[in-house]
């Protein structure tokens, strides 16, 4: 019952503000082909969702696109990969899977420019120390009030549902 | 270019921006809001205003932002604090935000301030 309690928000993009998905703290993977999580208040995590401007911008043509999410409580640094053509993890997809994922990787790096909101999903990864977003997807917003919707759901859903059975000290 | 480098824009409303608050240092990141109610093309300040409060906000790093008169604008970038005590917003990120509720965007940033409260009393 705790174990499964645990993973319940396991592989569901959980929507939680810069300065909590920054604290998050890495599990420890007991093989390198166990998954990657993160937990919070005793919950596991894999994958999360943000919401925020791009302030920085850095890419390698056919590697990659580091940016950064500021939403106004931290900065989230992501990345995007654009390795598809040329990296072993993909190498065993069939080509047309991986024809399709890096034409929308590329569309995707076309679109974050700095001064955009983005909202960007992704695994949930470390890098050096510090909690990072493996990009999967990313959506412009162009409505002025996509950030204030996310910071009120990232409220709620932390409240109602993150939250809720988590331990008390 | 070293992202660690890039700090994140606090959330502050123009009153906020004033000698005794603490949001008032050099060199502060902030996110702030406003109407644009002047704009100078020669010397690129604009000036923001929210209720009774205002801000000089300098553009000149800004590309491809169109400044119209009584539109809302939203910047981030760093507080430069003059001798004279006057602040002025060194933006390096600017976006009209025409279409905005002002009144849901106020609110929701007290209850935002108010959660990331909570979360620090009780990790």
């Amino acid at each position: 019952m705790d174990h499964d309690h645990r993973l319940r928000l396991y592989n569901t993009h959980v929507k939680l503000m810069a300065f909590d998905l920054l604290s998050l703290t890495q599990t420890p993977s007991h093989s390198s082909s166990e998954p990657i999580s993160f937990s919070r208040k005793g919950t596991l995590f894999s994958r999360a969702e943000t919401v925020g401007t791009v302030t920085s911008r850095e890419l390698k043509p056919g590697k990659f696109l580091k940016f950064s999410v500021d939403d106004g409580t931290g900065c989230v640094s992501c990345v995007l990969w654009l390795n598809h053509f040329s990296s072993p993890y993909f190498a065993r997809r069939s080509p047309p899977d991986v024809r399709l994922i890096a034409e929308a990787a590329n569309r995707f790096a076309v679109e974050i420019r700095i001064g955009v909101v983005a909202r960007v999903r992704g695994r949930i990864t470390g890098y050096r120390g510090a909690v990072q977003i493996t990009v999967s997807d990313v959506v412009v917003e162009r409505d002025p009030n996509a950030e204030t919707l996310h910071w009120l759901q990232c409220i709620s859903l932390a409240r109602k549902c993150y939250d809720v059975g988590t331990p008390n000290k | 270019m070293a992202s660690s480098a890039i700090k994140s824009g606090a959330l502050v409303s123009l009153e906020e921006i004033h000698p005794s608050s603490p949001f008032f240092k050099q060199g502060a990141s902030l996110r702030v809001t406003g109407k644009l109610q002047e704009y100078s093309v020669e010397t690129a300040i604009a000036i923001v205003i929210d209720g009774n409060a205002n801000l000089k906000i300098n553009t000149q790093h800004l590309r491809d932002l169109s400044f119209r008169v009584g539109s809302l604008y939203q910047f981030i970038g760093e507080l430069l604090i003059q001798p004279d005590n006057e602040a002025i917003l060194q933006a390096r990120v600017g976006r009209n935000i025409d279409g905005i509720d002002l009144n849901l965007y106020h609110q929701s940033l007290q209850l935002l301030r108010q959660f990331q409260a909570d979360h620090l009393s009780t990790p």
